[in-house]
């Protein structure tokens, strides 16, 4: 691909909300089964025993958006304007809440990605449907179920009326949003993309993890969104931005199990594919790779097949880490929580949540890999400047 | 540059399995509207959809992809099937890296989140069957169809809602443009379910028997359901297999309204630039359409902005305009690929598909509107129009083969000459 600027970082995360406050965490990183057990607060979590999820702590959107118009949005809108918003103005595309030319309304849009709709929105319909009487369902909040809401949303608070891409490939779903996000570039459909995903702690989301027992087998889930603002290094020149990191390569691939019965399936040679297919697009060789921002979760052969991956491709040396560590398993938002790390190590942060493999003494070169429940994986690229 | 191909394309739908019933149907202006049967709305006070009756997923899937998939995936499994059978395709040449599998929703497995939801309503969490959950999200659609043929490139969801077809088709265009695939499987899919019908009855845009786009005395979107699916081929994939080419997909414009989150802006701003960026990116103007496949929902806020679009982008000319949803209702995230596939028919056949049960001109839509029969006319180029909830402006451009300039190019080609 083209090299993409990346000129902006906006996020609500388990470990801070903003560029600045994400990265201070990032300085002093506490792995999240050293962090004290926090009860949770987004969701009725009485009915399970010892719940616990990465929550965006003491999230307040009136502080970031005021508090007019946010009665009828669930948690994951919220999110993700929030995020929207401050990576916009983190990206100088806005100040004080006003583009700033050449920065507009019509050349500037969102690619998001996430990977189960609001299930707040769509498990309250249905109880008021059952529970209720259909013809009581809020009609103002009917439009959250709908799986592209958030970012509509985020385009009607930030107008963003460039393009608008709401993207879905479960835990790879944010990396697949920089390589949509690419391609809308190359068309010269927007000059300025925010680039990333979210995803919200809901009861319904805790409960089908908890029945698959994923929770159990170690994965902590998180939730958040993290936008990144991508655009061709010549607009970011135009508007004097600066620029935090460059995207150059990204893969995708897909594998599917040999076993009639199975859905749920750890591909390796999927990932070693997209990681290939990203060196080939980058033109970028393996070993100039100094760290791998890893999908790595605590699903042992999610675990396995991804490091088996990495190692085979990068080689076995290379510095593994785990961001899914410092702030939970965020699915759709995921890709994009590891981006936001790499812009914080790229910057001179001292990576961390390492699981194999020596930490460089500076991070340029890093490689983010995402793996999904069903054969599929992603890998994108990133190079300091 | 590459160019970009449709060879085949499938449809499960209202009105017909396979795109030639479906297009005879079409043509002949019947209506898939029907009784709704898959659940109870008799509390809504509305009772009408196209719900698709003669769908039987058993006649198209593999008895392990009857156990693995909810039913938006075994209607998108059987309209690719078509699709494949239609393009001719040796199901050799779809296997490995090279083809990717791009589809549009809106809500994906409704019937299986409707299921969890039901059963944890009634029987608290351990009534969640594990088995169930996996089958649940978006994600699964082109996941159940790269499966089924062996394709192991990208594998996509974009729920761009009701614009979800168009978005998919324009994506899956670009990937192969791009030379990332050299075959793509792309169209949409949507099934009608219980919570989205409330929810547009509570919204007070359905209307009570039948969907009337553009007249004056419209009462509302009626909901439908289906599966269209493509098969796109680069140039060269095509030329090297020999096979039959039947349109051209152009360029495609994208915008988002940023202005409310179910109505479209009332000065269509989004939708007309959206309708201008697939004009220039298919390197043509106004005058060489010679169809407009309408997004006509039949509720007045789409019609009449709908119309304000028509008119700016053609100006004083009186393009013929026609709405298949007064046919098969509005299929939501499957409606611009199905409406794709009438478009690919139309380029084929010279046949324009009415607007049935057109009666009285609405005099804020002046626009030509193919009323109630079908019309035969020059079909070259034509535009699909979609907007969709959440803003969401998608319109696409299809050829017949030679008809474009120039390949559909990224970038366009006055922006790439400007930058050099």
């Amino acid at each position: 691909m083209t090299p993409r600027a990346i000129t902006g970082l906006g996020i609500c995360s388990a470990v801070g909300i903003g560029r600045e406050a994400f990265f201070r965490a990032l300085e002093k990183p506490v792995l999240l089964k050293d962090a004290p057990h926090r009860p949770i607060a987004s969701f009725d979590a009485s009915k399970f025993e010892d719940a616990a999820v990465a929550e965006v702590p003491d999230f307040d959107p009136t502080k970031y958006l005021g508090d007019k118009g946010l009665r009828t949005l669930d948690r994951l809108t919220k999110l993700l304007v929030v995020a929207t918003r401050l990576a916009a103005h983190d990206a100088g595309l806005k100040r004080d809440g006003a583009f700033v030319p050449p920065a507009s309304p019509t050349n500037v849009g969102i690619v998001c990605s996430n990977a189960y709709g609001s299930l707040e929105a769509i498990t309250e319909m249905n109880r008021v449907a059952v529970l209720e009487d259909a013809r009581y369902i809020n009609p103002a909040k009917f439009p959250n179920t709908v799986a592209n809401s958030a970012s509509g949303y985020a385009s009607i608070w930030e107008e963003l009326r460039a393009l608008n891409v709401a993207v879905s490939d479960g835990n790879c779903g944010a990396l697949d949003a920089v390589g949509c996000a690419d391609v809308h570039l190359a068309s010269a459909r927007a000059q300025s993309l925010l680039v990333g995903g979210a995803e919200a702690a809901s009861a319904a989301l805790f409960l089908a993890f908890h029945r698959l027992g994923m929770l159990e087998a170690g994965a902590m889930l998180g939730e958040g969104a993290a936008m990144l603002a991508l655009e061709t290094p010549e607009f970011a020149r135009r508007r004097g931005a600066k620029v935090l990191g460059q995207v150059l390569g990204f893969g995708t691939a897909f594998d599917a199990p040999d076993h009639d019965r199975q859905m749920i399936f750890a591909s390796q040679d999927a990932m070693r594919r997209a990681i290939r297919t990203c060196l080939d697009d980058a033109g970028v060789n393996a070993d100039e790779i100094d760290l791998v921002a890893s999908g790595i979760s605590g699903l042992r052969p999610f675990d396995m097949a991804e490091l088996a991956a990495i190692h085979e491709v990068v080689g076995d040396r290379v510095c593994v880490a785990m961001p899914k560590g410092l702030v939970g398993e965020t699915l759709g938002a995921g890709g994009a929580m590891a981006l936001a790390c790499v812009v914080g190590w790229l910057g001179g942060i001292a990576p961390s949540a390492i699981i194999a493999g020596e930490a460089p003494g500076r991070v340029r070169t890093a490689l983010v890999t995402t793996m999904g429940y069903y054969g599929n994986a992603s890998a994108v690229l990133v190079r300091a400047v | 540059m590459h160019r970009v191909f449709i060879t085949g394309v499938g449809v499960v739908s209202s009105i017909g399995l396979g795109k030639k019933e479906f297009f005879r149907a079409l043509e002949h202006g019947e209506s898939g509207i029907s009784q709704v049967e898959s659940f109870d709305p008799s509390a809504l006070g509305r009772d009408v959809a196209g719900e698709i009756k003669g769908f039987r997923p058993e006649d198209h899937l593999t008895s392990a992809e009857l156990k693995r998939a909810g039913r938006c995936s075994a209607m998108s499994l059987a309209a690719m099937r078509m699709a494949i059978r239609d393009a001719g395709i040796d199901e050799a040449l779809l296997r490995g890296p090279k083809t990717s599998v791009v589809l549009g929703t809106t809500m994906g497995e409704a019937d299986v989140i409707a299921d969890l939801d039901h059963a944890w309503i009634a029987g608290g969490q351990t009534a969640v069957r594990r088995t169930l959950l996996p089958k649940y999200g978006s994600t699964l659609l082109p996941i159940h169809l790269a499966r089924a043929i062996g394709a192991q490139g990208m594998v996509l969801t974009l729920p761009a809602a009701c614009a979800a077809g168009n978005y998919a088709i324009g994506f899956a265009a670009d990937l192969i443009r791009s030379g990332r695939a050299d075959v793509v499987i792309a169209g949409a899919a949507e099934l009608l379910q219980e919570l989205q019908f409330s929810g547009f009855v509570r919204l007070a845009a359905m209307a009570p028997q039948r969907c009337q786009p553009f007249d004056l005395n419209r009462q509302g979107l009626i909901l439908g359901e289906g599966a269209g699916l493509l098969v796109l081929e680069s140039e060269a994939h095509a030329v090297r297999r020999n096979a039959s080419v039947q349109a051209e997909v152009g360029g495609y414009g994208l915008t988002c309204d940023g202005y409310h989150i179910t109505r479209p802006h009332p000065e269509a701003m989004g939708s007309i630039a959206a309708m201008r960026q697939a004009l220039e990116h298919s390197g043509i103007g106004p005058d060489q359409v010679d169809f407009v496949n309408a997004h006509g929902t039949g509720t007045r806020a789409n019609d009449q902005a709908e119309a304000k679009v028509i008119r700016d982008v053609f100006g004083g000319r009186r393009i013929p305009i026609s709405s298949v949803k007064s046919m098969i209702g509005h299929c939501m995230g499957a409606a611009s690929a199905l409406e794709a596939v009438s478009c690919v028919m139309t380029l084929e056949t010279g046949i324009y598909p009415p607007t049935i049960a057109y009666e009285t001109p609405d005099p804020e839509c002046d626009v030509d509107v193919v009323a109630n029969v079908a019309r035969r006319g020059k079909a070259d180029v034509v535009v699909n129009n979609s907007l969709a909830f959440g803003g969401y402006n998608a319109v696409a451009c299809f050829a017949k083969p030679g008809v474009l300039p120039h390949p559909a190019s990224l970038p366009p080609r006055e922006l790439a000459a400007q930058a050099h």
